[in-house]
């Protein structure tokens, strides 16, 4: 039965204690949250973590809760638990010459050999995604979360679709770029 | 152009394409082979960025975690405590919101940032518009143009819709007027360019220098001819057929004077430049009495005498209602029930 209530009613059942409520908007989002989360944290158990812990204060919290949306409501709740938790662990600033260091890693690896393989052009995208600008990586990233929609993107980061599809494609004209550099730069060298 | 190509790859991606879009993709992917470059580079960078959205592995141990915590009874001493920390970190938190969200908006900001100026004017006004070169446009009623602060791409790009004058400063950057698919790219010349989107045809004439005419057909940019001063092209946009020659340039620009001249032209296109150099509007109650073609020239005349000169070389009457005329056969008078 619970599977056929609306978020907004399990939210609603929260008031009375009904642990089985917590547990189905638990399954729900659990997933996609932890892959929001990351987008942030970078790191998967610590995206967990981030998650469990937002499940708990929605608990502690369930007598002041009136949410009209409830989805858009843990979307941005998890977004910024993940940002305020690199603060925490002073991640989020890498220093540039880190970045720098980094890009002349991936070019390091350029081996002709490692080019045609399919599986390094992969870890290389991988790479180039964390030096692409916050929002474009972001937007990027996002649009990979299960079940989350141009809209709720749009939503949760408060700007407009245009700019979510915007963001979108720039980011991945930059990858582009960025791509051919780390070629061009591999085979000069 | 290319905004769009990336929509129908992501969508092609996300398996949410339409058939119409999976025919356009096709189309798009076999005219060239950079197109298909483009198109295996997007794909590869999509299907690496999913990979990076990995899934849950301890979802199991996350929610029994959970299921402890919401067990507990509640201690009442600690829950005091508890809630100004809370609250400590929810103020703390909602700072750092702040302060990231104006961050990410400054940064979105950042790199959206080529900043435009648009300027329009209106039917009945000419503008007279100093571009960041120097370069000058004198811009017709119910014309806009829209260009980036500062020029400081690797061209001069103008997006034009209606009619301008353009006196371009030489520079080695060429000074592009974009007017739907239809590009005019100059140096430093001096020409005309009409081209009303409602009007489905753009008209180019030159009065000094050597100006480029291109067409951007299925996605890429072709010379359609080269013009000389005095040279004129007109392009049909809807079927692409294009006719040029001999004219007076200085005649074709003279609206930047007030001084309109029409050689053998239908009398709808000349109510159209009634309409955008008065601002009014002109409408015939028959359609087929707008394709008399006339010849003839106002000089700084008054809007009565305009309209007096059309009629007696049309042979139609006309009547006028407030700043709106309606062409009529002559035992006619003429008015709309829309107003």
């Amino acid at each position: 039965m619970y599977l056929q209530l609306s978020d907004e009613e399990l939210v609603g059942l929260l008031k009375v204690d009904d642990h089985l409520a917590l547990e189905n908007l638990f399954n729900r989002y659990y997933k996609s949250l932890c892959q929001l989360s990351a987008v942030y944290t970078k790191d998967f158990e610590i995206a967990e973590e981030v998650v469990a812990n937002m499940f708990m204060k929605l608990w502690d919290t369930r007598n002041d809760l009136n949410l009209q949306n409830v989805k858009g409501y843990l979307s941005v709740s998890i977004r910024n638990a993940s940002i305020n938790q690199l603060q925490r662990k002073k991640l989020v600033v890498e220093p540039i010459d880190e970045v720098a260091h980094q890009l002349s890693n991936i070019a390091d690896e350029l081996t002709p050999l490692n080019i045609i393989t399919g599986r390094e052009s992969y870890n290389r995208i991988l790479k180039l995604i964390d030096t692409l600008p916050t929002s474009q990586r972001e937007v990027l990233l996002m649009s990979h979360v299960d079940n989350l929609s141009k809209h709720e993107i749009a939503a949760i980061l408060d700007i407009s679709v245009r700019t979510v599809e915007t963001t979108l494609y720039q980011s991945v004209k930059k990858l582009r770029l960025l791509l051919k550099d780390s070629y061009n730069s591999a085979a000069s060298n | 152009m290319e905004e769009q190509s990336y929509r129908l790859i992501t969508a092609y991606f996300e398996k949410t394409i339409s058939d119409e879009g999976l025919t356009q993709l096709r189309e798009w992917i076999e005219e060239s082979p950079a197109n298909l470059a483009q198109f295996s580079e997007t794909i590869q960078i999509l299907e690496a960025s999913k990979a990076y959205t990995a899934q849950p592995l301890n979802q199991q141990k996350s929610w029994a975690g959970i299921q402890q915590y919401i067990n507990q009874p509640l201690k009442a001493k600690n829950t005091r405590i508890l809630r100004y920390k809370w609250l400590a970190a929810a103020a703390i938190l909602l700072a750092v919101c702040t302060t990231t969200l104006a961050w990410y908006k400054h940064m979105l900001n950042a790199f959206t940032s080529i900043e435009y100026a648009e300027v329009k004017s209106v039917n009945g006004r000419h503008t007279k518009v100093y571009l960041p070169d120097s370069s000058v446009v004198y811009l017709s009623g119910g014309s806009k143009i829209k260009f980036a602060k500062g020029f400081d791409g690797k061209t001069r790009n103008v997006q034009l819709n209606g009619e301008a004058f353009f006196d371009v400063v030489h520079q080695a950057k060429p000074f592009i007027v974009n007017s739907g698919k239809i590009s005019t790219v100059v140096l430093g010349t001096s020409f005309n360019v009409k081209a009303y989107s409602s009007q489905q045809k753009v008209t180019v004439t030159v009065n000094s220098g050597k100006v480029g005419v291109l067409a951007t057909v299925n996605g890429k940019r072709k010379l359609v001819k080269y013009l000389t001063p005095d040279e004129q092209i007109e392009i049909n946009t809807l079927n692409g057929l294009y006719a040029f020659g001999q004219t007076d340039a200085h005649a074709v620009s003279g609206w930047i004077n007030n001084d309109l001249s029409f050689y053998n032209t239908a009398l709808k296109d000349i109510a159209q430049s009634i309409e955008h150099h008065y601002g009014v509007h002109i409408d015939f109650t028959d359609p087929e009495q707008g394709h008399v073609k006339l010849t003839t020239k106002f000089d700084n005349v008054s809007l009565k005498q305009v309209m007096q000169t059309l009629s007696e070389l049309s042979g139609l009457a006309y009547t006028q209602k407030g700043n709106q005329f309606f062409f009529t056969n002559t035992n006619q008078k003429g008015g709309s029930i829309m107003r």
